[in-house]
């Protein structure tokens, strides 16, 4: 009976909406852990990662429930959540249904693409009662990306590479938001012809695709200009295009992807590239 | 079983010298970039310095290439050698827990060197110094001065292989994420971290495994009959096996340390050749140095090129390929009625 089950989920959805916030969450993610404190909502988080804090030293007074692979259902359910929120990776998908069979409220968000991260700060949001802030940032972002896009409309596409790590050597590949913003920030995003996601290239794929600009995110602490000089064939070498970019500053799919936009923009185009009208 | 000439040694040699440097070539002029041959040709002649096409062939798959070569020759030599020792046809190089050692050694340096801020390359002496803790120990206990039997020393390394075992598996919880990637690297056998300067001390250990092990060949060949009656023909079997103890445990310390563990060529390898050449071991340990370096150039030219600009570890070509490659001679052994 189609009719009926589109009643029910009518109203599961009227029910969903009405629901109470949110007071006590759990946060087993850092870049849902970011959403949150951009949101204002520092004080119903009442536990998080271990990665969490590694990303956001202030929360270091809450209570840790273990790491992104291994969080700890035990720590979980003592702290009596009414939300856990989690992203579900291959580690974290067994602990989602553990979650829920201690009767545990759970809401998975699963950012992908740049759209998609959008959709989880909106949905975040609203499952914490800050449905308002999760719309202004949303805008913010979505701003950015207009202002961004037509800044860079003029100016010449380099092609880039975005290093996540360096031994092994991990790139941004095809079909990721950091992919999509580096597609905006006005950039060829070479790992994107090799494959989805973040590949693990060679060292003879690099030197081969020849990049304008590497951009350095590893965490490495040999410095990347230092590190990829021992390359100088690479043309982004020779030019002096290769920049580094903080620990998480574009990695994270989390609240300020209107600052990483503008990074990478920067990162991308230097001087070429208009300041942002304030 | 044929007579072993001198004229025979020198042929079959020059056969295997010839491919190993066959598959060198190739591993050379092939790769993911798809470089043409007349590129390659200009920067192996020097004339295309500073150019990608120079750091791809001299600089990427130069090393890499001889670093496979020297690898793979230490690891089926190693082979050889341990199943004689041992009079055991499943023995490899990692069984007496050499590998263990090492991998204990890399991975500790891999988990918390970034803490200590020791970059990858403190990775590769880390790995070697827990082999040759390995091999000291494994020298203590097993024989603490006395004469040691075969079986002591393969317990003693199946045990040391599993308590190492517990300690990466413990430091790879310990690890992050970035970290817990190169552990994996390691564990399956991968040489995408391949540097020139590893090549030389590479070679110095597998030069020394031979120079150890090419003058105890008869004396490895009249172990075969079993330990009484070697020292009966004359053989010193104890000095025999620790000499052969603490320079193949060099050896595979040497290799592993710069690769991981990477699996079958040491088995595959030596009963291949086995098969091929009978089991003479003047002919065999220095056949099993040029076949095993050329069997690891060419699982590594695949590792390469087989996805495109992606890596695959090379471990996982010597086990896919090796496999089930063993399990046919194995196989084709029964059927001929052999050992």
């Amino acid at each position: 009976m189609p009719r009926g089950a589109l009643l029910v989920g009518l109203f599961l959805a009227i029910a969903a909406a009405a629901a109470p916030p949110a007071q006590r969450v759990v946060s087993l993610n850092p870049s849902l852990t970011a959403m949150l404190l951009a949101l204002d909502a520092r004080e119903v988080l009442v536990g998080v990662d271990d990665y969490s804090v590694k990303v956001q030293p202030e929360l270091a007074g809450l209570p840790r429930v273990g790491g992104l692979a291994d969080p700890n259902l035990e720590s979980v359910a003592a702290l009596r959540p009414d939300l856990v929120a989690i992203v579900p990776s291959e580690e974290q998908r067994d602990f989602r249904a553990q979650l829920r069979a201690l009767g545990l409220p759970v809401l998975e968000l699963d950012p992908k693409r740049f759209d998609e991260v959008l959709d989880a700060i909106l949905a975040l949001g609203a499952a914490v009662g800050r449905a308002p802030a999760a719309e202004a940032r949303v805008a913010a972002i979505r701003r950015a990306r207009g202002e961004i896009e037509a800044a860079v409309r003029a100016l010449p596409r380099p092609r880039a590479v975005l290093v996540l790590q360096r031994e092994p050597l991990f790139v941004v590949g095809r079909g990721s938001f950091i992919d999509d913003m580096l597609a905006a920030a006005g950039a060829r995003n070479l790992g994107a012809e090799v494959a989805d996601r973040y590949p693990r290239v060679s060292l003879e794929w690099l030197v081969a695709s020849a990049p304008d600009v590497l951009l350095d995110a590893s965490d490495d602490p040999t410095p990347a200009v230092e590190y990829w000089a021992q390359w100088p064939s690479l043309p982004a070498v020779a030019a002096g295009r290769v920049v580094t970019l903080g620990a998480g500053e574009v990695t994270l799919p989390g609240p300020w992807l209107d600052r990483a936009l503008w990074t990478l923009a920067r990162a991308l185009h230097g001087a070429a590239l208009p300041e942002p009208a304030r | 079983m044929k007579v072993l000439t001198r004229r025979r040694l020198a042929a079959t040699l020059l056969g295997f010298a010839a491919l190993a440097l066959g598959a060198i070539a190739l591993g050379l002029v092939v790769g993911s970039s798809g470089l043409p041959l007349a590129d390659v040709l200009d920067a192996l002649r020097g004339r295309a310095e500073a150019s990608a096409a120079a750091d791809i062939v001299l600089r990427i798959r130069l090393p890499r290439v001889l670093l496979a070569a020297l690898v793979g020759g230490a690891l089926a030599v190693a082979g050889v050698l341990f199943q004689a020792l041992l009079r055991n046809p499943l023995a490899d190089p990692f069984i007496l827990g050499v590998s263990g050692g090492a991998a204990l050694g890399g991975i500790a340096m891999l988990a918390f060197g970034t803490a200590l801020g020791l970059g990858a390359a403190a990775v590769p002496p880390a790995a070697f110094a827990g082999a040759a803790v390995a091999t000291l120990l494994l020298y203590a206990l097993s024989g603490a001065g006395t004469r040691f039997s075969s079986t002591h020393l393969l317990l003693t390394g199946v045990v040391f292989n599993a308590f190492a075992s517990a300690l990466i598996v413990f430091a790879a919880s310990v690890a992050g994420l970035a970290e817990g990637t190169r552990i994996f690297l390691w564990l399956i056998g991968s040489l995408s971290s391949a540097r020139l300067e590893l090549v030389g001390s590479v070679a110095v250990f597998l030069a020394l495994g031979l120079v150890a092990a090419l003058p105890l060949a008869r004396a490895l060949n009249a172990l075969a009959l079993g330990e009484e009656p070697a020292a009966q023909l004359g053989v010193d079997v104890e000095r025999t096996k620790r000499v052969l103890l603490i320079s193949t445990s060099l050896m595979v310390g040497a290799a592993v340390s710069v690769s991981g563990l990477i699996g079958f060529v040491g088995l595959l390898v030596p009963h291949l050749l086995r098969l091929l050449l009978g089991p003479d071991h003047r002919l065999l340990v220095p056949a099993a140095g040029l076949g095993g370096a050329a069997f690891l150039v060419l699982c590594d030219t695949l590792a390469r090129i087989v996805l495109g600009g992606r890596e695959l570890p090379v471990g996982a070509i010597t086990a896919l390929a090796g496999g089930p490659l063993f399990l046919l001679l194995l196989r084709r052994q029964a059927g001929v009625g052999g050992r």
